[in-house]
C-alpha cells in the first residue's frame, strides 16, 4: 500500500472516530489504512465490453487484474503499479470500456439492484458512477432520470453517461427538494429511487485528504438537514412496493443513523427497513451517539469502514415503500 | 438556456435513417431520436412514454435524453464516437481501418495523412473498436475527438 504525506485530521474529528471506532487494535488500523492511497479499482461497462473481452485488453497493456467479487465480475482491481492519471488516460477509458470507481462507491448499486425495464431515479447523480452502473445493471433499459442541481457537476454527469453510452437516461437539472413534487404532480413513480447524497466526506479520506482540512462539525449538522429533507421527499416519488437507497460517503453518525431515525419517525408505517446482502464486511449501524438513542432498526444499515476490506468508507441502508 | 426536447416525427424519422443508409448502410435505430438545438441529434433507448417525457419538461428542466448520436451538416450526419459503437453492427460503407500506429494518431485528436478512395465522412475502425467519425479528403482524413477523450500526446513535452 502506497503511504504519503497527509494534514493532520482536526483534534475533534480524531475524538469523534476514535469513539465509533472502540477497539484498539481496530482504531489503529483505521488510521494506518487512512495514510494509504485506496486500490486502483475499476468497473467494467458492460455495455459495451464484456468483463473477458476488457480483461485480455487490459493484459495486453501488461496490467495484471483481479476481481475481488465472485458474483461481480464486471468488478476489478487493476493490481499492477499504476502512473498517476494512467487508469483514465488509457485508450480503453476514453472509449468508455471501463469507469474508474472506488469499490465502496459499487455497493449503494449493489444494494438496490436495478432490473431490466424498472424505472429508476438517482437523485443526485453526479458524477456518474452509481447512473451508469444501474445502467449497466438494467442492460439500458427502463428509464433512468439522472437528476444534479449543480451545473459544473451536471456537465461532467453528461460526459460520464455519453462515454459510458447509457441511452436510458434522462438528465435533468432541479434541486432535490423540489424534483419529487414535480414527479407527484405528473404522476409518475419510481420503481427504484437512489438517494446518495451529499455529506461530509469522511469516507473519503484515502483518495481525498484535503477533507482533513475541510472537514467541521458545521457541515455535518447542515448535511443532516439537507439529507433527511432529500430522502423524506423522494420517498414520495416511490412506488408502494417500490425500493430506495440512503448512502453517504460519510461515517458520521449524525449524516447516517440519525438522519434515518428521524424519517422513520416522520414516515411511520408506511417505510419498513430491509435487509439487504453486500460482498464485503460490514459492521451494523449504530443505535446510540453522543446521548442520543436512535430507532433500533437502523442495526439492518450497513457501515463499511476502509480497514476492513481495503476500500474507502461508505454507509448503506436499503427501504421499501410498504403504504401510499 | 434549457434546451427544448422534441422527438423526431416519422416523416423526420424516415429522412434522417435514409441519410444514414446512404452514408454508412445503417437501417434502424435501437430507440428514439430527438434534435437538441439546431443541429446536435440524441438517441433515447429509455421506456419512459414521449407524452410523459413532454409533460415532465414543463416542470423539470431537462439537459439530455438518452446519448449523443450525431450531428448534422446540411443533410448529412457526423456520427459520435458512441454512434459508431452503438450502430457498430450495421455499418457496412465508408469504413477505414486503422493500424496501430495510426490509431494512436487518431485517438490524440491528429488527422490522419492518408489517401484514401473516400471523400465525406468516414468511420474510423481499429481492429474490433470503433472510434468515431472523421472526414476523408483527398489525402487527409480529419480528426473530430473531442478534447476530454484524447490520448495523452506523448510527442508534446511538458
Amino acid at each position: 500500500m502506497k503511504q504519503r504525506r497527509i494534514p493532520d485530521p482536526k483534534p475533534l474529528f480524531v475524538e469523534r472516530m476514535n469513539k465509533l471506532i472502540t477497539e484498539e487494535k481496530d482504531r489503529e488500523a483505521y488510521w494506518e489504512i487512512s495514510k494509504t492511497e485506496p486500490q486502483n479499482s475499476i468497473r467494467c461497462n458492460t455495455i459495451k465490453i464484456s468483463p473477458e473481452e476488457l480483461i485480455a485488453k487490459l493484459e495486453a497493456r501488461g496490467w495484471k487484474i483481479s476481481q475481488p467479487w465472485k458474483n461481480y465480475p464486471e468488478v476489478m482491481i487493476i493490481e499492477s503499479e499504476l502512473k498517476p492519471g494512467e487508469l483514465g488516460r488509457s485508450i480503453e477509458h476514453l472509449l468508455g470500456y471501463y469507469y474508474v470507481q472506488e469499490l465502496s462507491s459499487m455497493l449503494p448499486i449493489v444494494a438496490l439492484a436495478p432490473k431490466e425495464n424498472e424505472l429508476f431515479l438517482d437523485l443526485c447523480a453526479a458524477p456518474g458512477s452509481k447512473t451508469t452502473q444501474a445502467a449497466a445493471k438494467m442492460k439500458n433499459t427502463g428509464t433512468i432520470i439522472a437528476n444534479e442541481v449543480s451545473l459544473g457537476r451536471l456537465s461532467i454527469l453528461a460526459i460520464n453517461l455519453e462515454r459510458c453510452g447509457a441511452l436510458n437516461t434522462i438528465l435533468s437539472r432541479k434541486d432535490g427538494r423540489s424534483l419529487c413534487k414535480n414527479f407527484k404532480e405528473l404522476g409518475i413513480e419510481f420503481d427504484k429511487i437512489l438517494v446518495d447524497a451529499p455529506c461530509s466526506g469522511e469516507g473519503t479520506i484515502r483518495s481525498s485528504p484535503q477533507t482533513y482540512i475541510i472537514w467541521n462539525p458545521r457541515t455535518i449538522r447542515a448535511m443532516s438537514i439537507l439529507q433527511e429533507t432529500l430522502f423524506v421527499n423522494s420517498f414520495e416519488a416511490l412506488k408502494v412496493g417500490g425500493e430506495i437507497i440512503y448512502s453517504t460517503c460519510t461515517h458520521a453518525p449524525e449524516e447516517n443513523e440519525e438522519v434515518i431515525d428521524r424519517f422513520l419517525k416522520k414516515l411511520g408505517n408506511r417505510i419498513e427497513v430491509m435487509d439487504f446482502e453486500l460482498p464485503v464486511r460490514t459492521r451494523p449501524g449504530i443505535t446510540s451517539w453522543e446521548n442520543k438513542e436512535y430507532d433500533k432498526r437502523v442495526v439492518k444499515a450497513k457501515r463499511v469502514y476502509p480497514q476492513d476490506n481495503d476500500t474507502e468508507g461508505f454507509f448503506v441502508s436499503k427501504f421499501r415503500k410498504v403504504k401510499p | 438556456m434549457i434546451p427544448t426536447i422534441n422527438f423526431f416525427n416519422s416523416k423526420e424519422n424516415k429522412a434522417f435513417l435514409e441519410q444514414l443508409k446512404e452514408q454508412f448502410g445503417i437501417t434502424k435505430l435501437p430507440g428514439r431520436v430527438t434534435k437538441i438545438g439546431k443541429e446536435k441529434i440524441f438517441l433515447f433507448a429509455g421506456n419512459l412514454e414521449e407524452d410523459k417525457i413532454m409533460k415532465m419538461q414543463k416542470l423539470i428542466p431537462i439537459e439530455r435524453i438518452g446519448i449523443y448520436l450525431a450531428k448534422e451538416f446540411e443533410r448529412e450526419y457526423r456520427l459520435s464516437i458512441e454512434g459508431t459503437q452503438i450502430l457498430k453492427d450495421q455499418i457496412t460503407k465508408n469504413v477505414i481501418e486503422l493500424n496501430e500506429e495510426q490509431k494512436e494518431t487518431w485517438m490524440m485528436g491528429h488527422e490522419l495523412l492518408m489517401k484514401t478512395d473516400k471523400k465525406g465522412f468516414v468511420i474510423i475502425k481499429y481492429k474490433e473498436d470503433m472510434l468515431g467519425t472523421g472526414k476523408a479528403s483527398e489525402e487527409k482524413i480529419a480528426n473530430f475527438i473531442p478534447k476530454s477523450r484524447r490520448l495523452k500526446d506523448k510527442t508534446i513535452e511538458k
